[in-house]
């Protein structure tokens, strides 16, 4: 009797990860054909209207690369706090908190001139990010809460806080009596590069191109990988386990921030809503998943997932069909990626009955 | 009047009655959690494999016109998209946490695509409450326990059912076993990777079972994002409960009262904005688990030692 079992290969296999996604993303393709198939939708024609509205022109690719910014910038807040081994589950929050700084900056100075206010939103934004992480932060390292739950319930906390701005103290006189926050002023706004394609890009690229540079080079950094390895290792070296968790939640939230504050700049309605975060945040640990928690991974990933979002909502416009594949594709990605990625440390053996149960 | 709230009884037991309502709907929930945790599967998929739930449970109930096959058909579904994490998870070692989330999306997703013909249909098979002859003329106790949806007396049997599986019997001992140390358990002869698939697809089942108990009872329809985030704090209520099947129980009757506040604000005559009471449950969360850390912080953790350890047989 033979059977099948996995075994350890002898070395990982180099260059799997991207194979693995390559995988994924087919796979997830596969299973969305299956899905509008059943449901009698024109797969083909489907699938052709999500690549020309998302990689078929250069106008679409601005759409691509503006989707990839929040995507990139929250998956690098959580890959960021992956290296010590934690989990910011609420970048999604800290987005939408620092939405909210930005915007209260806006406010505050509406007659600052262009740049100066775009600095100041953008930076105030970074800070609302690191605010609204500071209560896990602190939490985690002081007493042990679990970042994961802490970081998703000020998420749920975020949103309504939006909800209840547009309602009431920042509700805009102007509005007709609808709910709705004041739009942000017309000066402060980041500019194109070329089509639709904004500032942002640039920005969002230095960032992850400092974070990736500055966690391997820095003794901030490899203190945080000693860290993230082994408790002990840390102590042995001096290091305060305590103020690196606290560091890096804040940093994590900091970046997740500044993201809120990237889409409040760009977005054509100028307005906070809670539409602001998206989902980026969500999306953002499965970016960061796919990319191994690499930042250098991050951007490549939020690229195609930039693409696959923005197709995505091109699907809505074919009458008939749910606007929901695009997020059951997203799902799938990973888990085909997860499958895939097994074959790059394992592979399929035939075995006999006897060793395999031995 | 305390504090400018008028209490009336009628207010107050309206109250109670909904915060066993959403007691009943976070207690199924929480409770296929600990099963899951128990055996070493964290599962954050919860709001995704509720939503499934939800709208499976919706569709079969106004399809067949029975709101008990609305139910079952909620916990089927919930069940089957479980075992992906499972697969994921279990099966080939994938991160718990990644792969859970990945699940979220799978499942709001799967759920707004089958529900899409759904939304907003008038049509309902809603369950009835059912009042205990005898008890439910005691009053306040009456009112309050004995007129619930048979769903909420299920979830009281589901539960003793549970703590009698997990702390009885040979089966409850081999999932905890390899929840704690997956190789001993192992050694002894568990197989781990079937206990834990059979313990996520279970949390599955009661996790899709609470999204239709939502469909067919609570909400009476379907609509999107009609979770709102409660997957979440079942979750959370996990830990409030420190694992066990009890403790968790009174954790959903409290946590169901803070959500139940919102749905019963205008019976108090309260100025606050609404936002801020749907706040309020999650903040409480966030402040309980503090205390209860700080409580615990010089004791050994109630947590499965192994929960989000993938098990290779080959590593240990």
């Amino acid at each position: 009797m033979k059977r099948l079992v996995l075994a350890r290969r002898e070395t990982t296999t180099r260059g799997g990860q991207p194979l693995a996604f390559l995988v994924g993303l087919v796979f997830a393709l596969v299973v969305g054909a299956i899905l509008l198939r059943i449901t009698g939708d024109p797969v083909l024609d489907v699938y052709e209207r999500m690549w020309d509205r998302s990689l078929g022109s250069q106008n679409t690719w601005s759409d691509t690369f503006n989707r990839a910014v929040p995507l990139a910038l929250a998956g690098l807040a959580v890959s960021i706090a992956a290296t010590m081994g934690l989990w910011n589950i609420g970048a999604e929050g800290q987005i939408m908190f620092g939405a909210i700084a930005a915007t209260f900056v806006g406010r505050l100075l509406p007659d600052a001139p262009g740049l100066v206010l775009i600095v100041a939103m953008l930076l105030a934004a970074a800070l609302g990010g690191a605010l609204w992480s500071f209560g896990p932060a602190v939490a985690r390292s002081e007493i042990g809460v679990s970042e994961i739950i802490t970081t998703l319930m000020l998420t749920e906390v975020a949103s309504r806080l939006i909800v209840y701005l547009e309602q009431g103290p920042w509700k805009d006189p102007d509005g007709f009596g609808f709910p709705g926050v004041t739009p942000r002023p017309d000066q402060a706004e980041l500019g194109t590069l070329w089509e639709r394609t904004h500032i942002g890009v640039l920005i969002a690229l230095a960032v992850i191109i400092g974070f990736a540079w500055y966690l391997r080079r820095s003794v901030w950094g490899y203190e945080l990988r000693i860290a993230g390895s082994s408790e002990k290792a840390a102590a042995f070296a001096g290091i305060s386990v305590r103020r690196k968790v606290l560091g890096v939640l804040l940093v994590s939230g900091a970046v997740a921030g500044f993201a809120g504050g990237i889409e409040l700049l760009t977005t054509t309605t100028g307005k906070l809503n809670v539409q602001i975060s998206n989902g980026y945040g969500f999306a953002g640990i499965i970016v960061a998943a796919l990319a191994l928690m690499r930042p250098s991974g991050v951007a490549a990933v939020a690229l195609a997932f930039g693409a696959l979002q923005v197709g995505g909502q091109a699907i809505q416009t074919n009458p008939g069909v749910s606007p929901a594949v695009a997020t059951i594709l997203q799902g799938l990605v990973l888990f085909g990626a997860i499958g895939a990625a097994v074959f790059s440390t394992y592979r399929l053996r035939l075995v006999d009955r006897q060793v395999a149960e031995s | 009047m305390i504090l400018g709230v008028t209490f009336t009884e009628a207010g107050v037991i309206g109250l109670l009655v909904a915060a066993v309502q959403f007691g009943t709907l976070l207690y199924l929930a929480a409770l296929g959690e600990t099963i899951s945790e128990k055996a070493g599967v964290l599962n954050l998929g919860l709001e995704g494999m509720m939503a499934t739930g939800a709208a499976m449970g919706f569709i079969v109930g106004v399809e067949t016109g029975s709101p008990w096959l609305g139910l079952l058909g909620g916990a089927v579904a919930g069940a089957i998209v479980s075992l992906i994490h499972a697969a994921a998870a279990v099966g080939l070692g994938a991160d718990q946490v990644v792969s859970g989330l990945a699940l979220t999306f799978l499942g709001l997703g799967f759920a707004d695509f089958i529900g899409d013909g759904y939304t907003d249909d008038a049509r309902r098979a809603r369950f009835a409450d059912v009042e205990i002859p005898g008890l439910d003329d005691i009053p306040w106790v009456g009112e309050v326990i004995f007129r619930h949806s048979p769903v909420t007396y299920l979830a009281v049997i589901i539960g003793v059912a549970a703590w009698f599986v997990l702390n009885r019997t040979a089966i409850g001992l081999g999932l905890r076993a390899v929840g704690e140390t997956a190789s001993t358990a192992d050694a002894a002869g568990h197989s781990v990777v079937r206990l834990r698939f059979a313990a996520v697809a279970t949390g599955g089942a009661l996790a899709g079972a609470s999204g239709a108990y939502l469909t067919t009872y609570l909400v009476g329809s379907w609509s999107q994002n009609l979770t709102a985030g409660r997957g979440w704090i079942a979750v959370a209520l996990v830990i409030f409960g420190a694992w066990r099947v009890g403790r968790v129980a009174i954790g959903a009757l409290l946590f169901g009262l803070t959500l139940a506040l919102k749905s019963r604000l205008t019976l108090f005559d309260i100025e606050i904005s609404g936002q801020f009471v749907d706040m309020l449950p999650f903040l409480l969360t966030i402040a309980v688990l503090v205390v209860i850390s700080f409580r615990a912080r010089n004791r050994p953790s109630p947590a499965p030692a192994a929960i989000g350890i993938a098990y290779r047989r080959e590593e240990r």
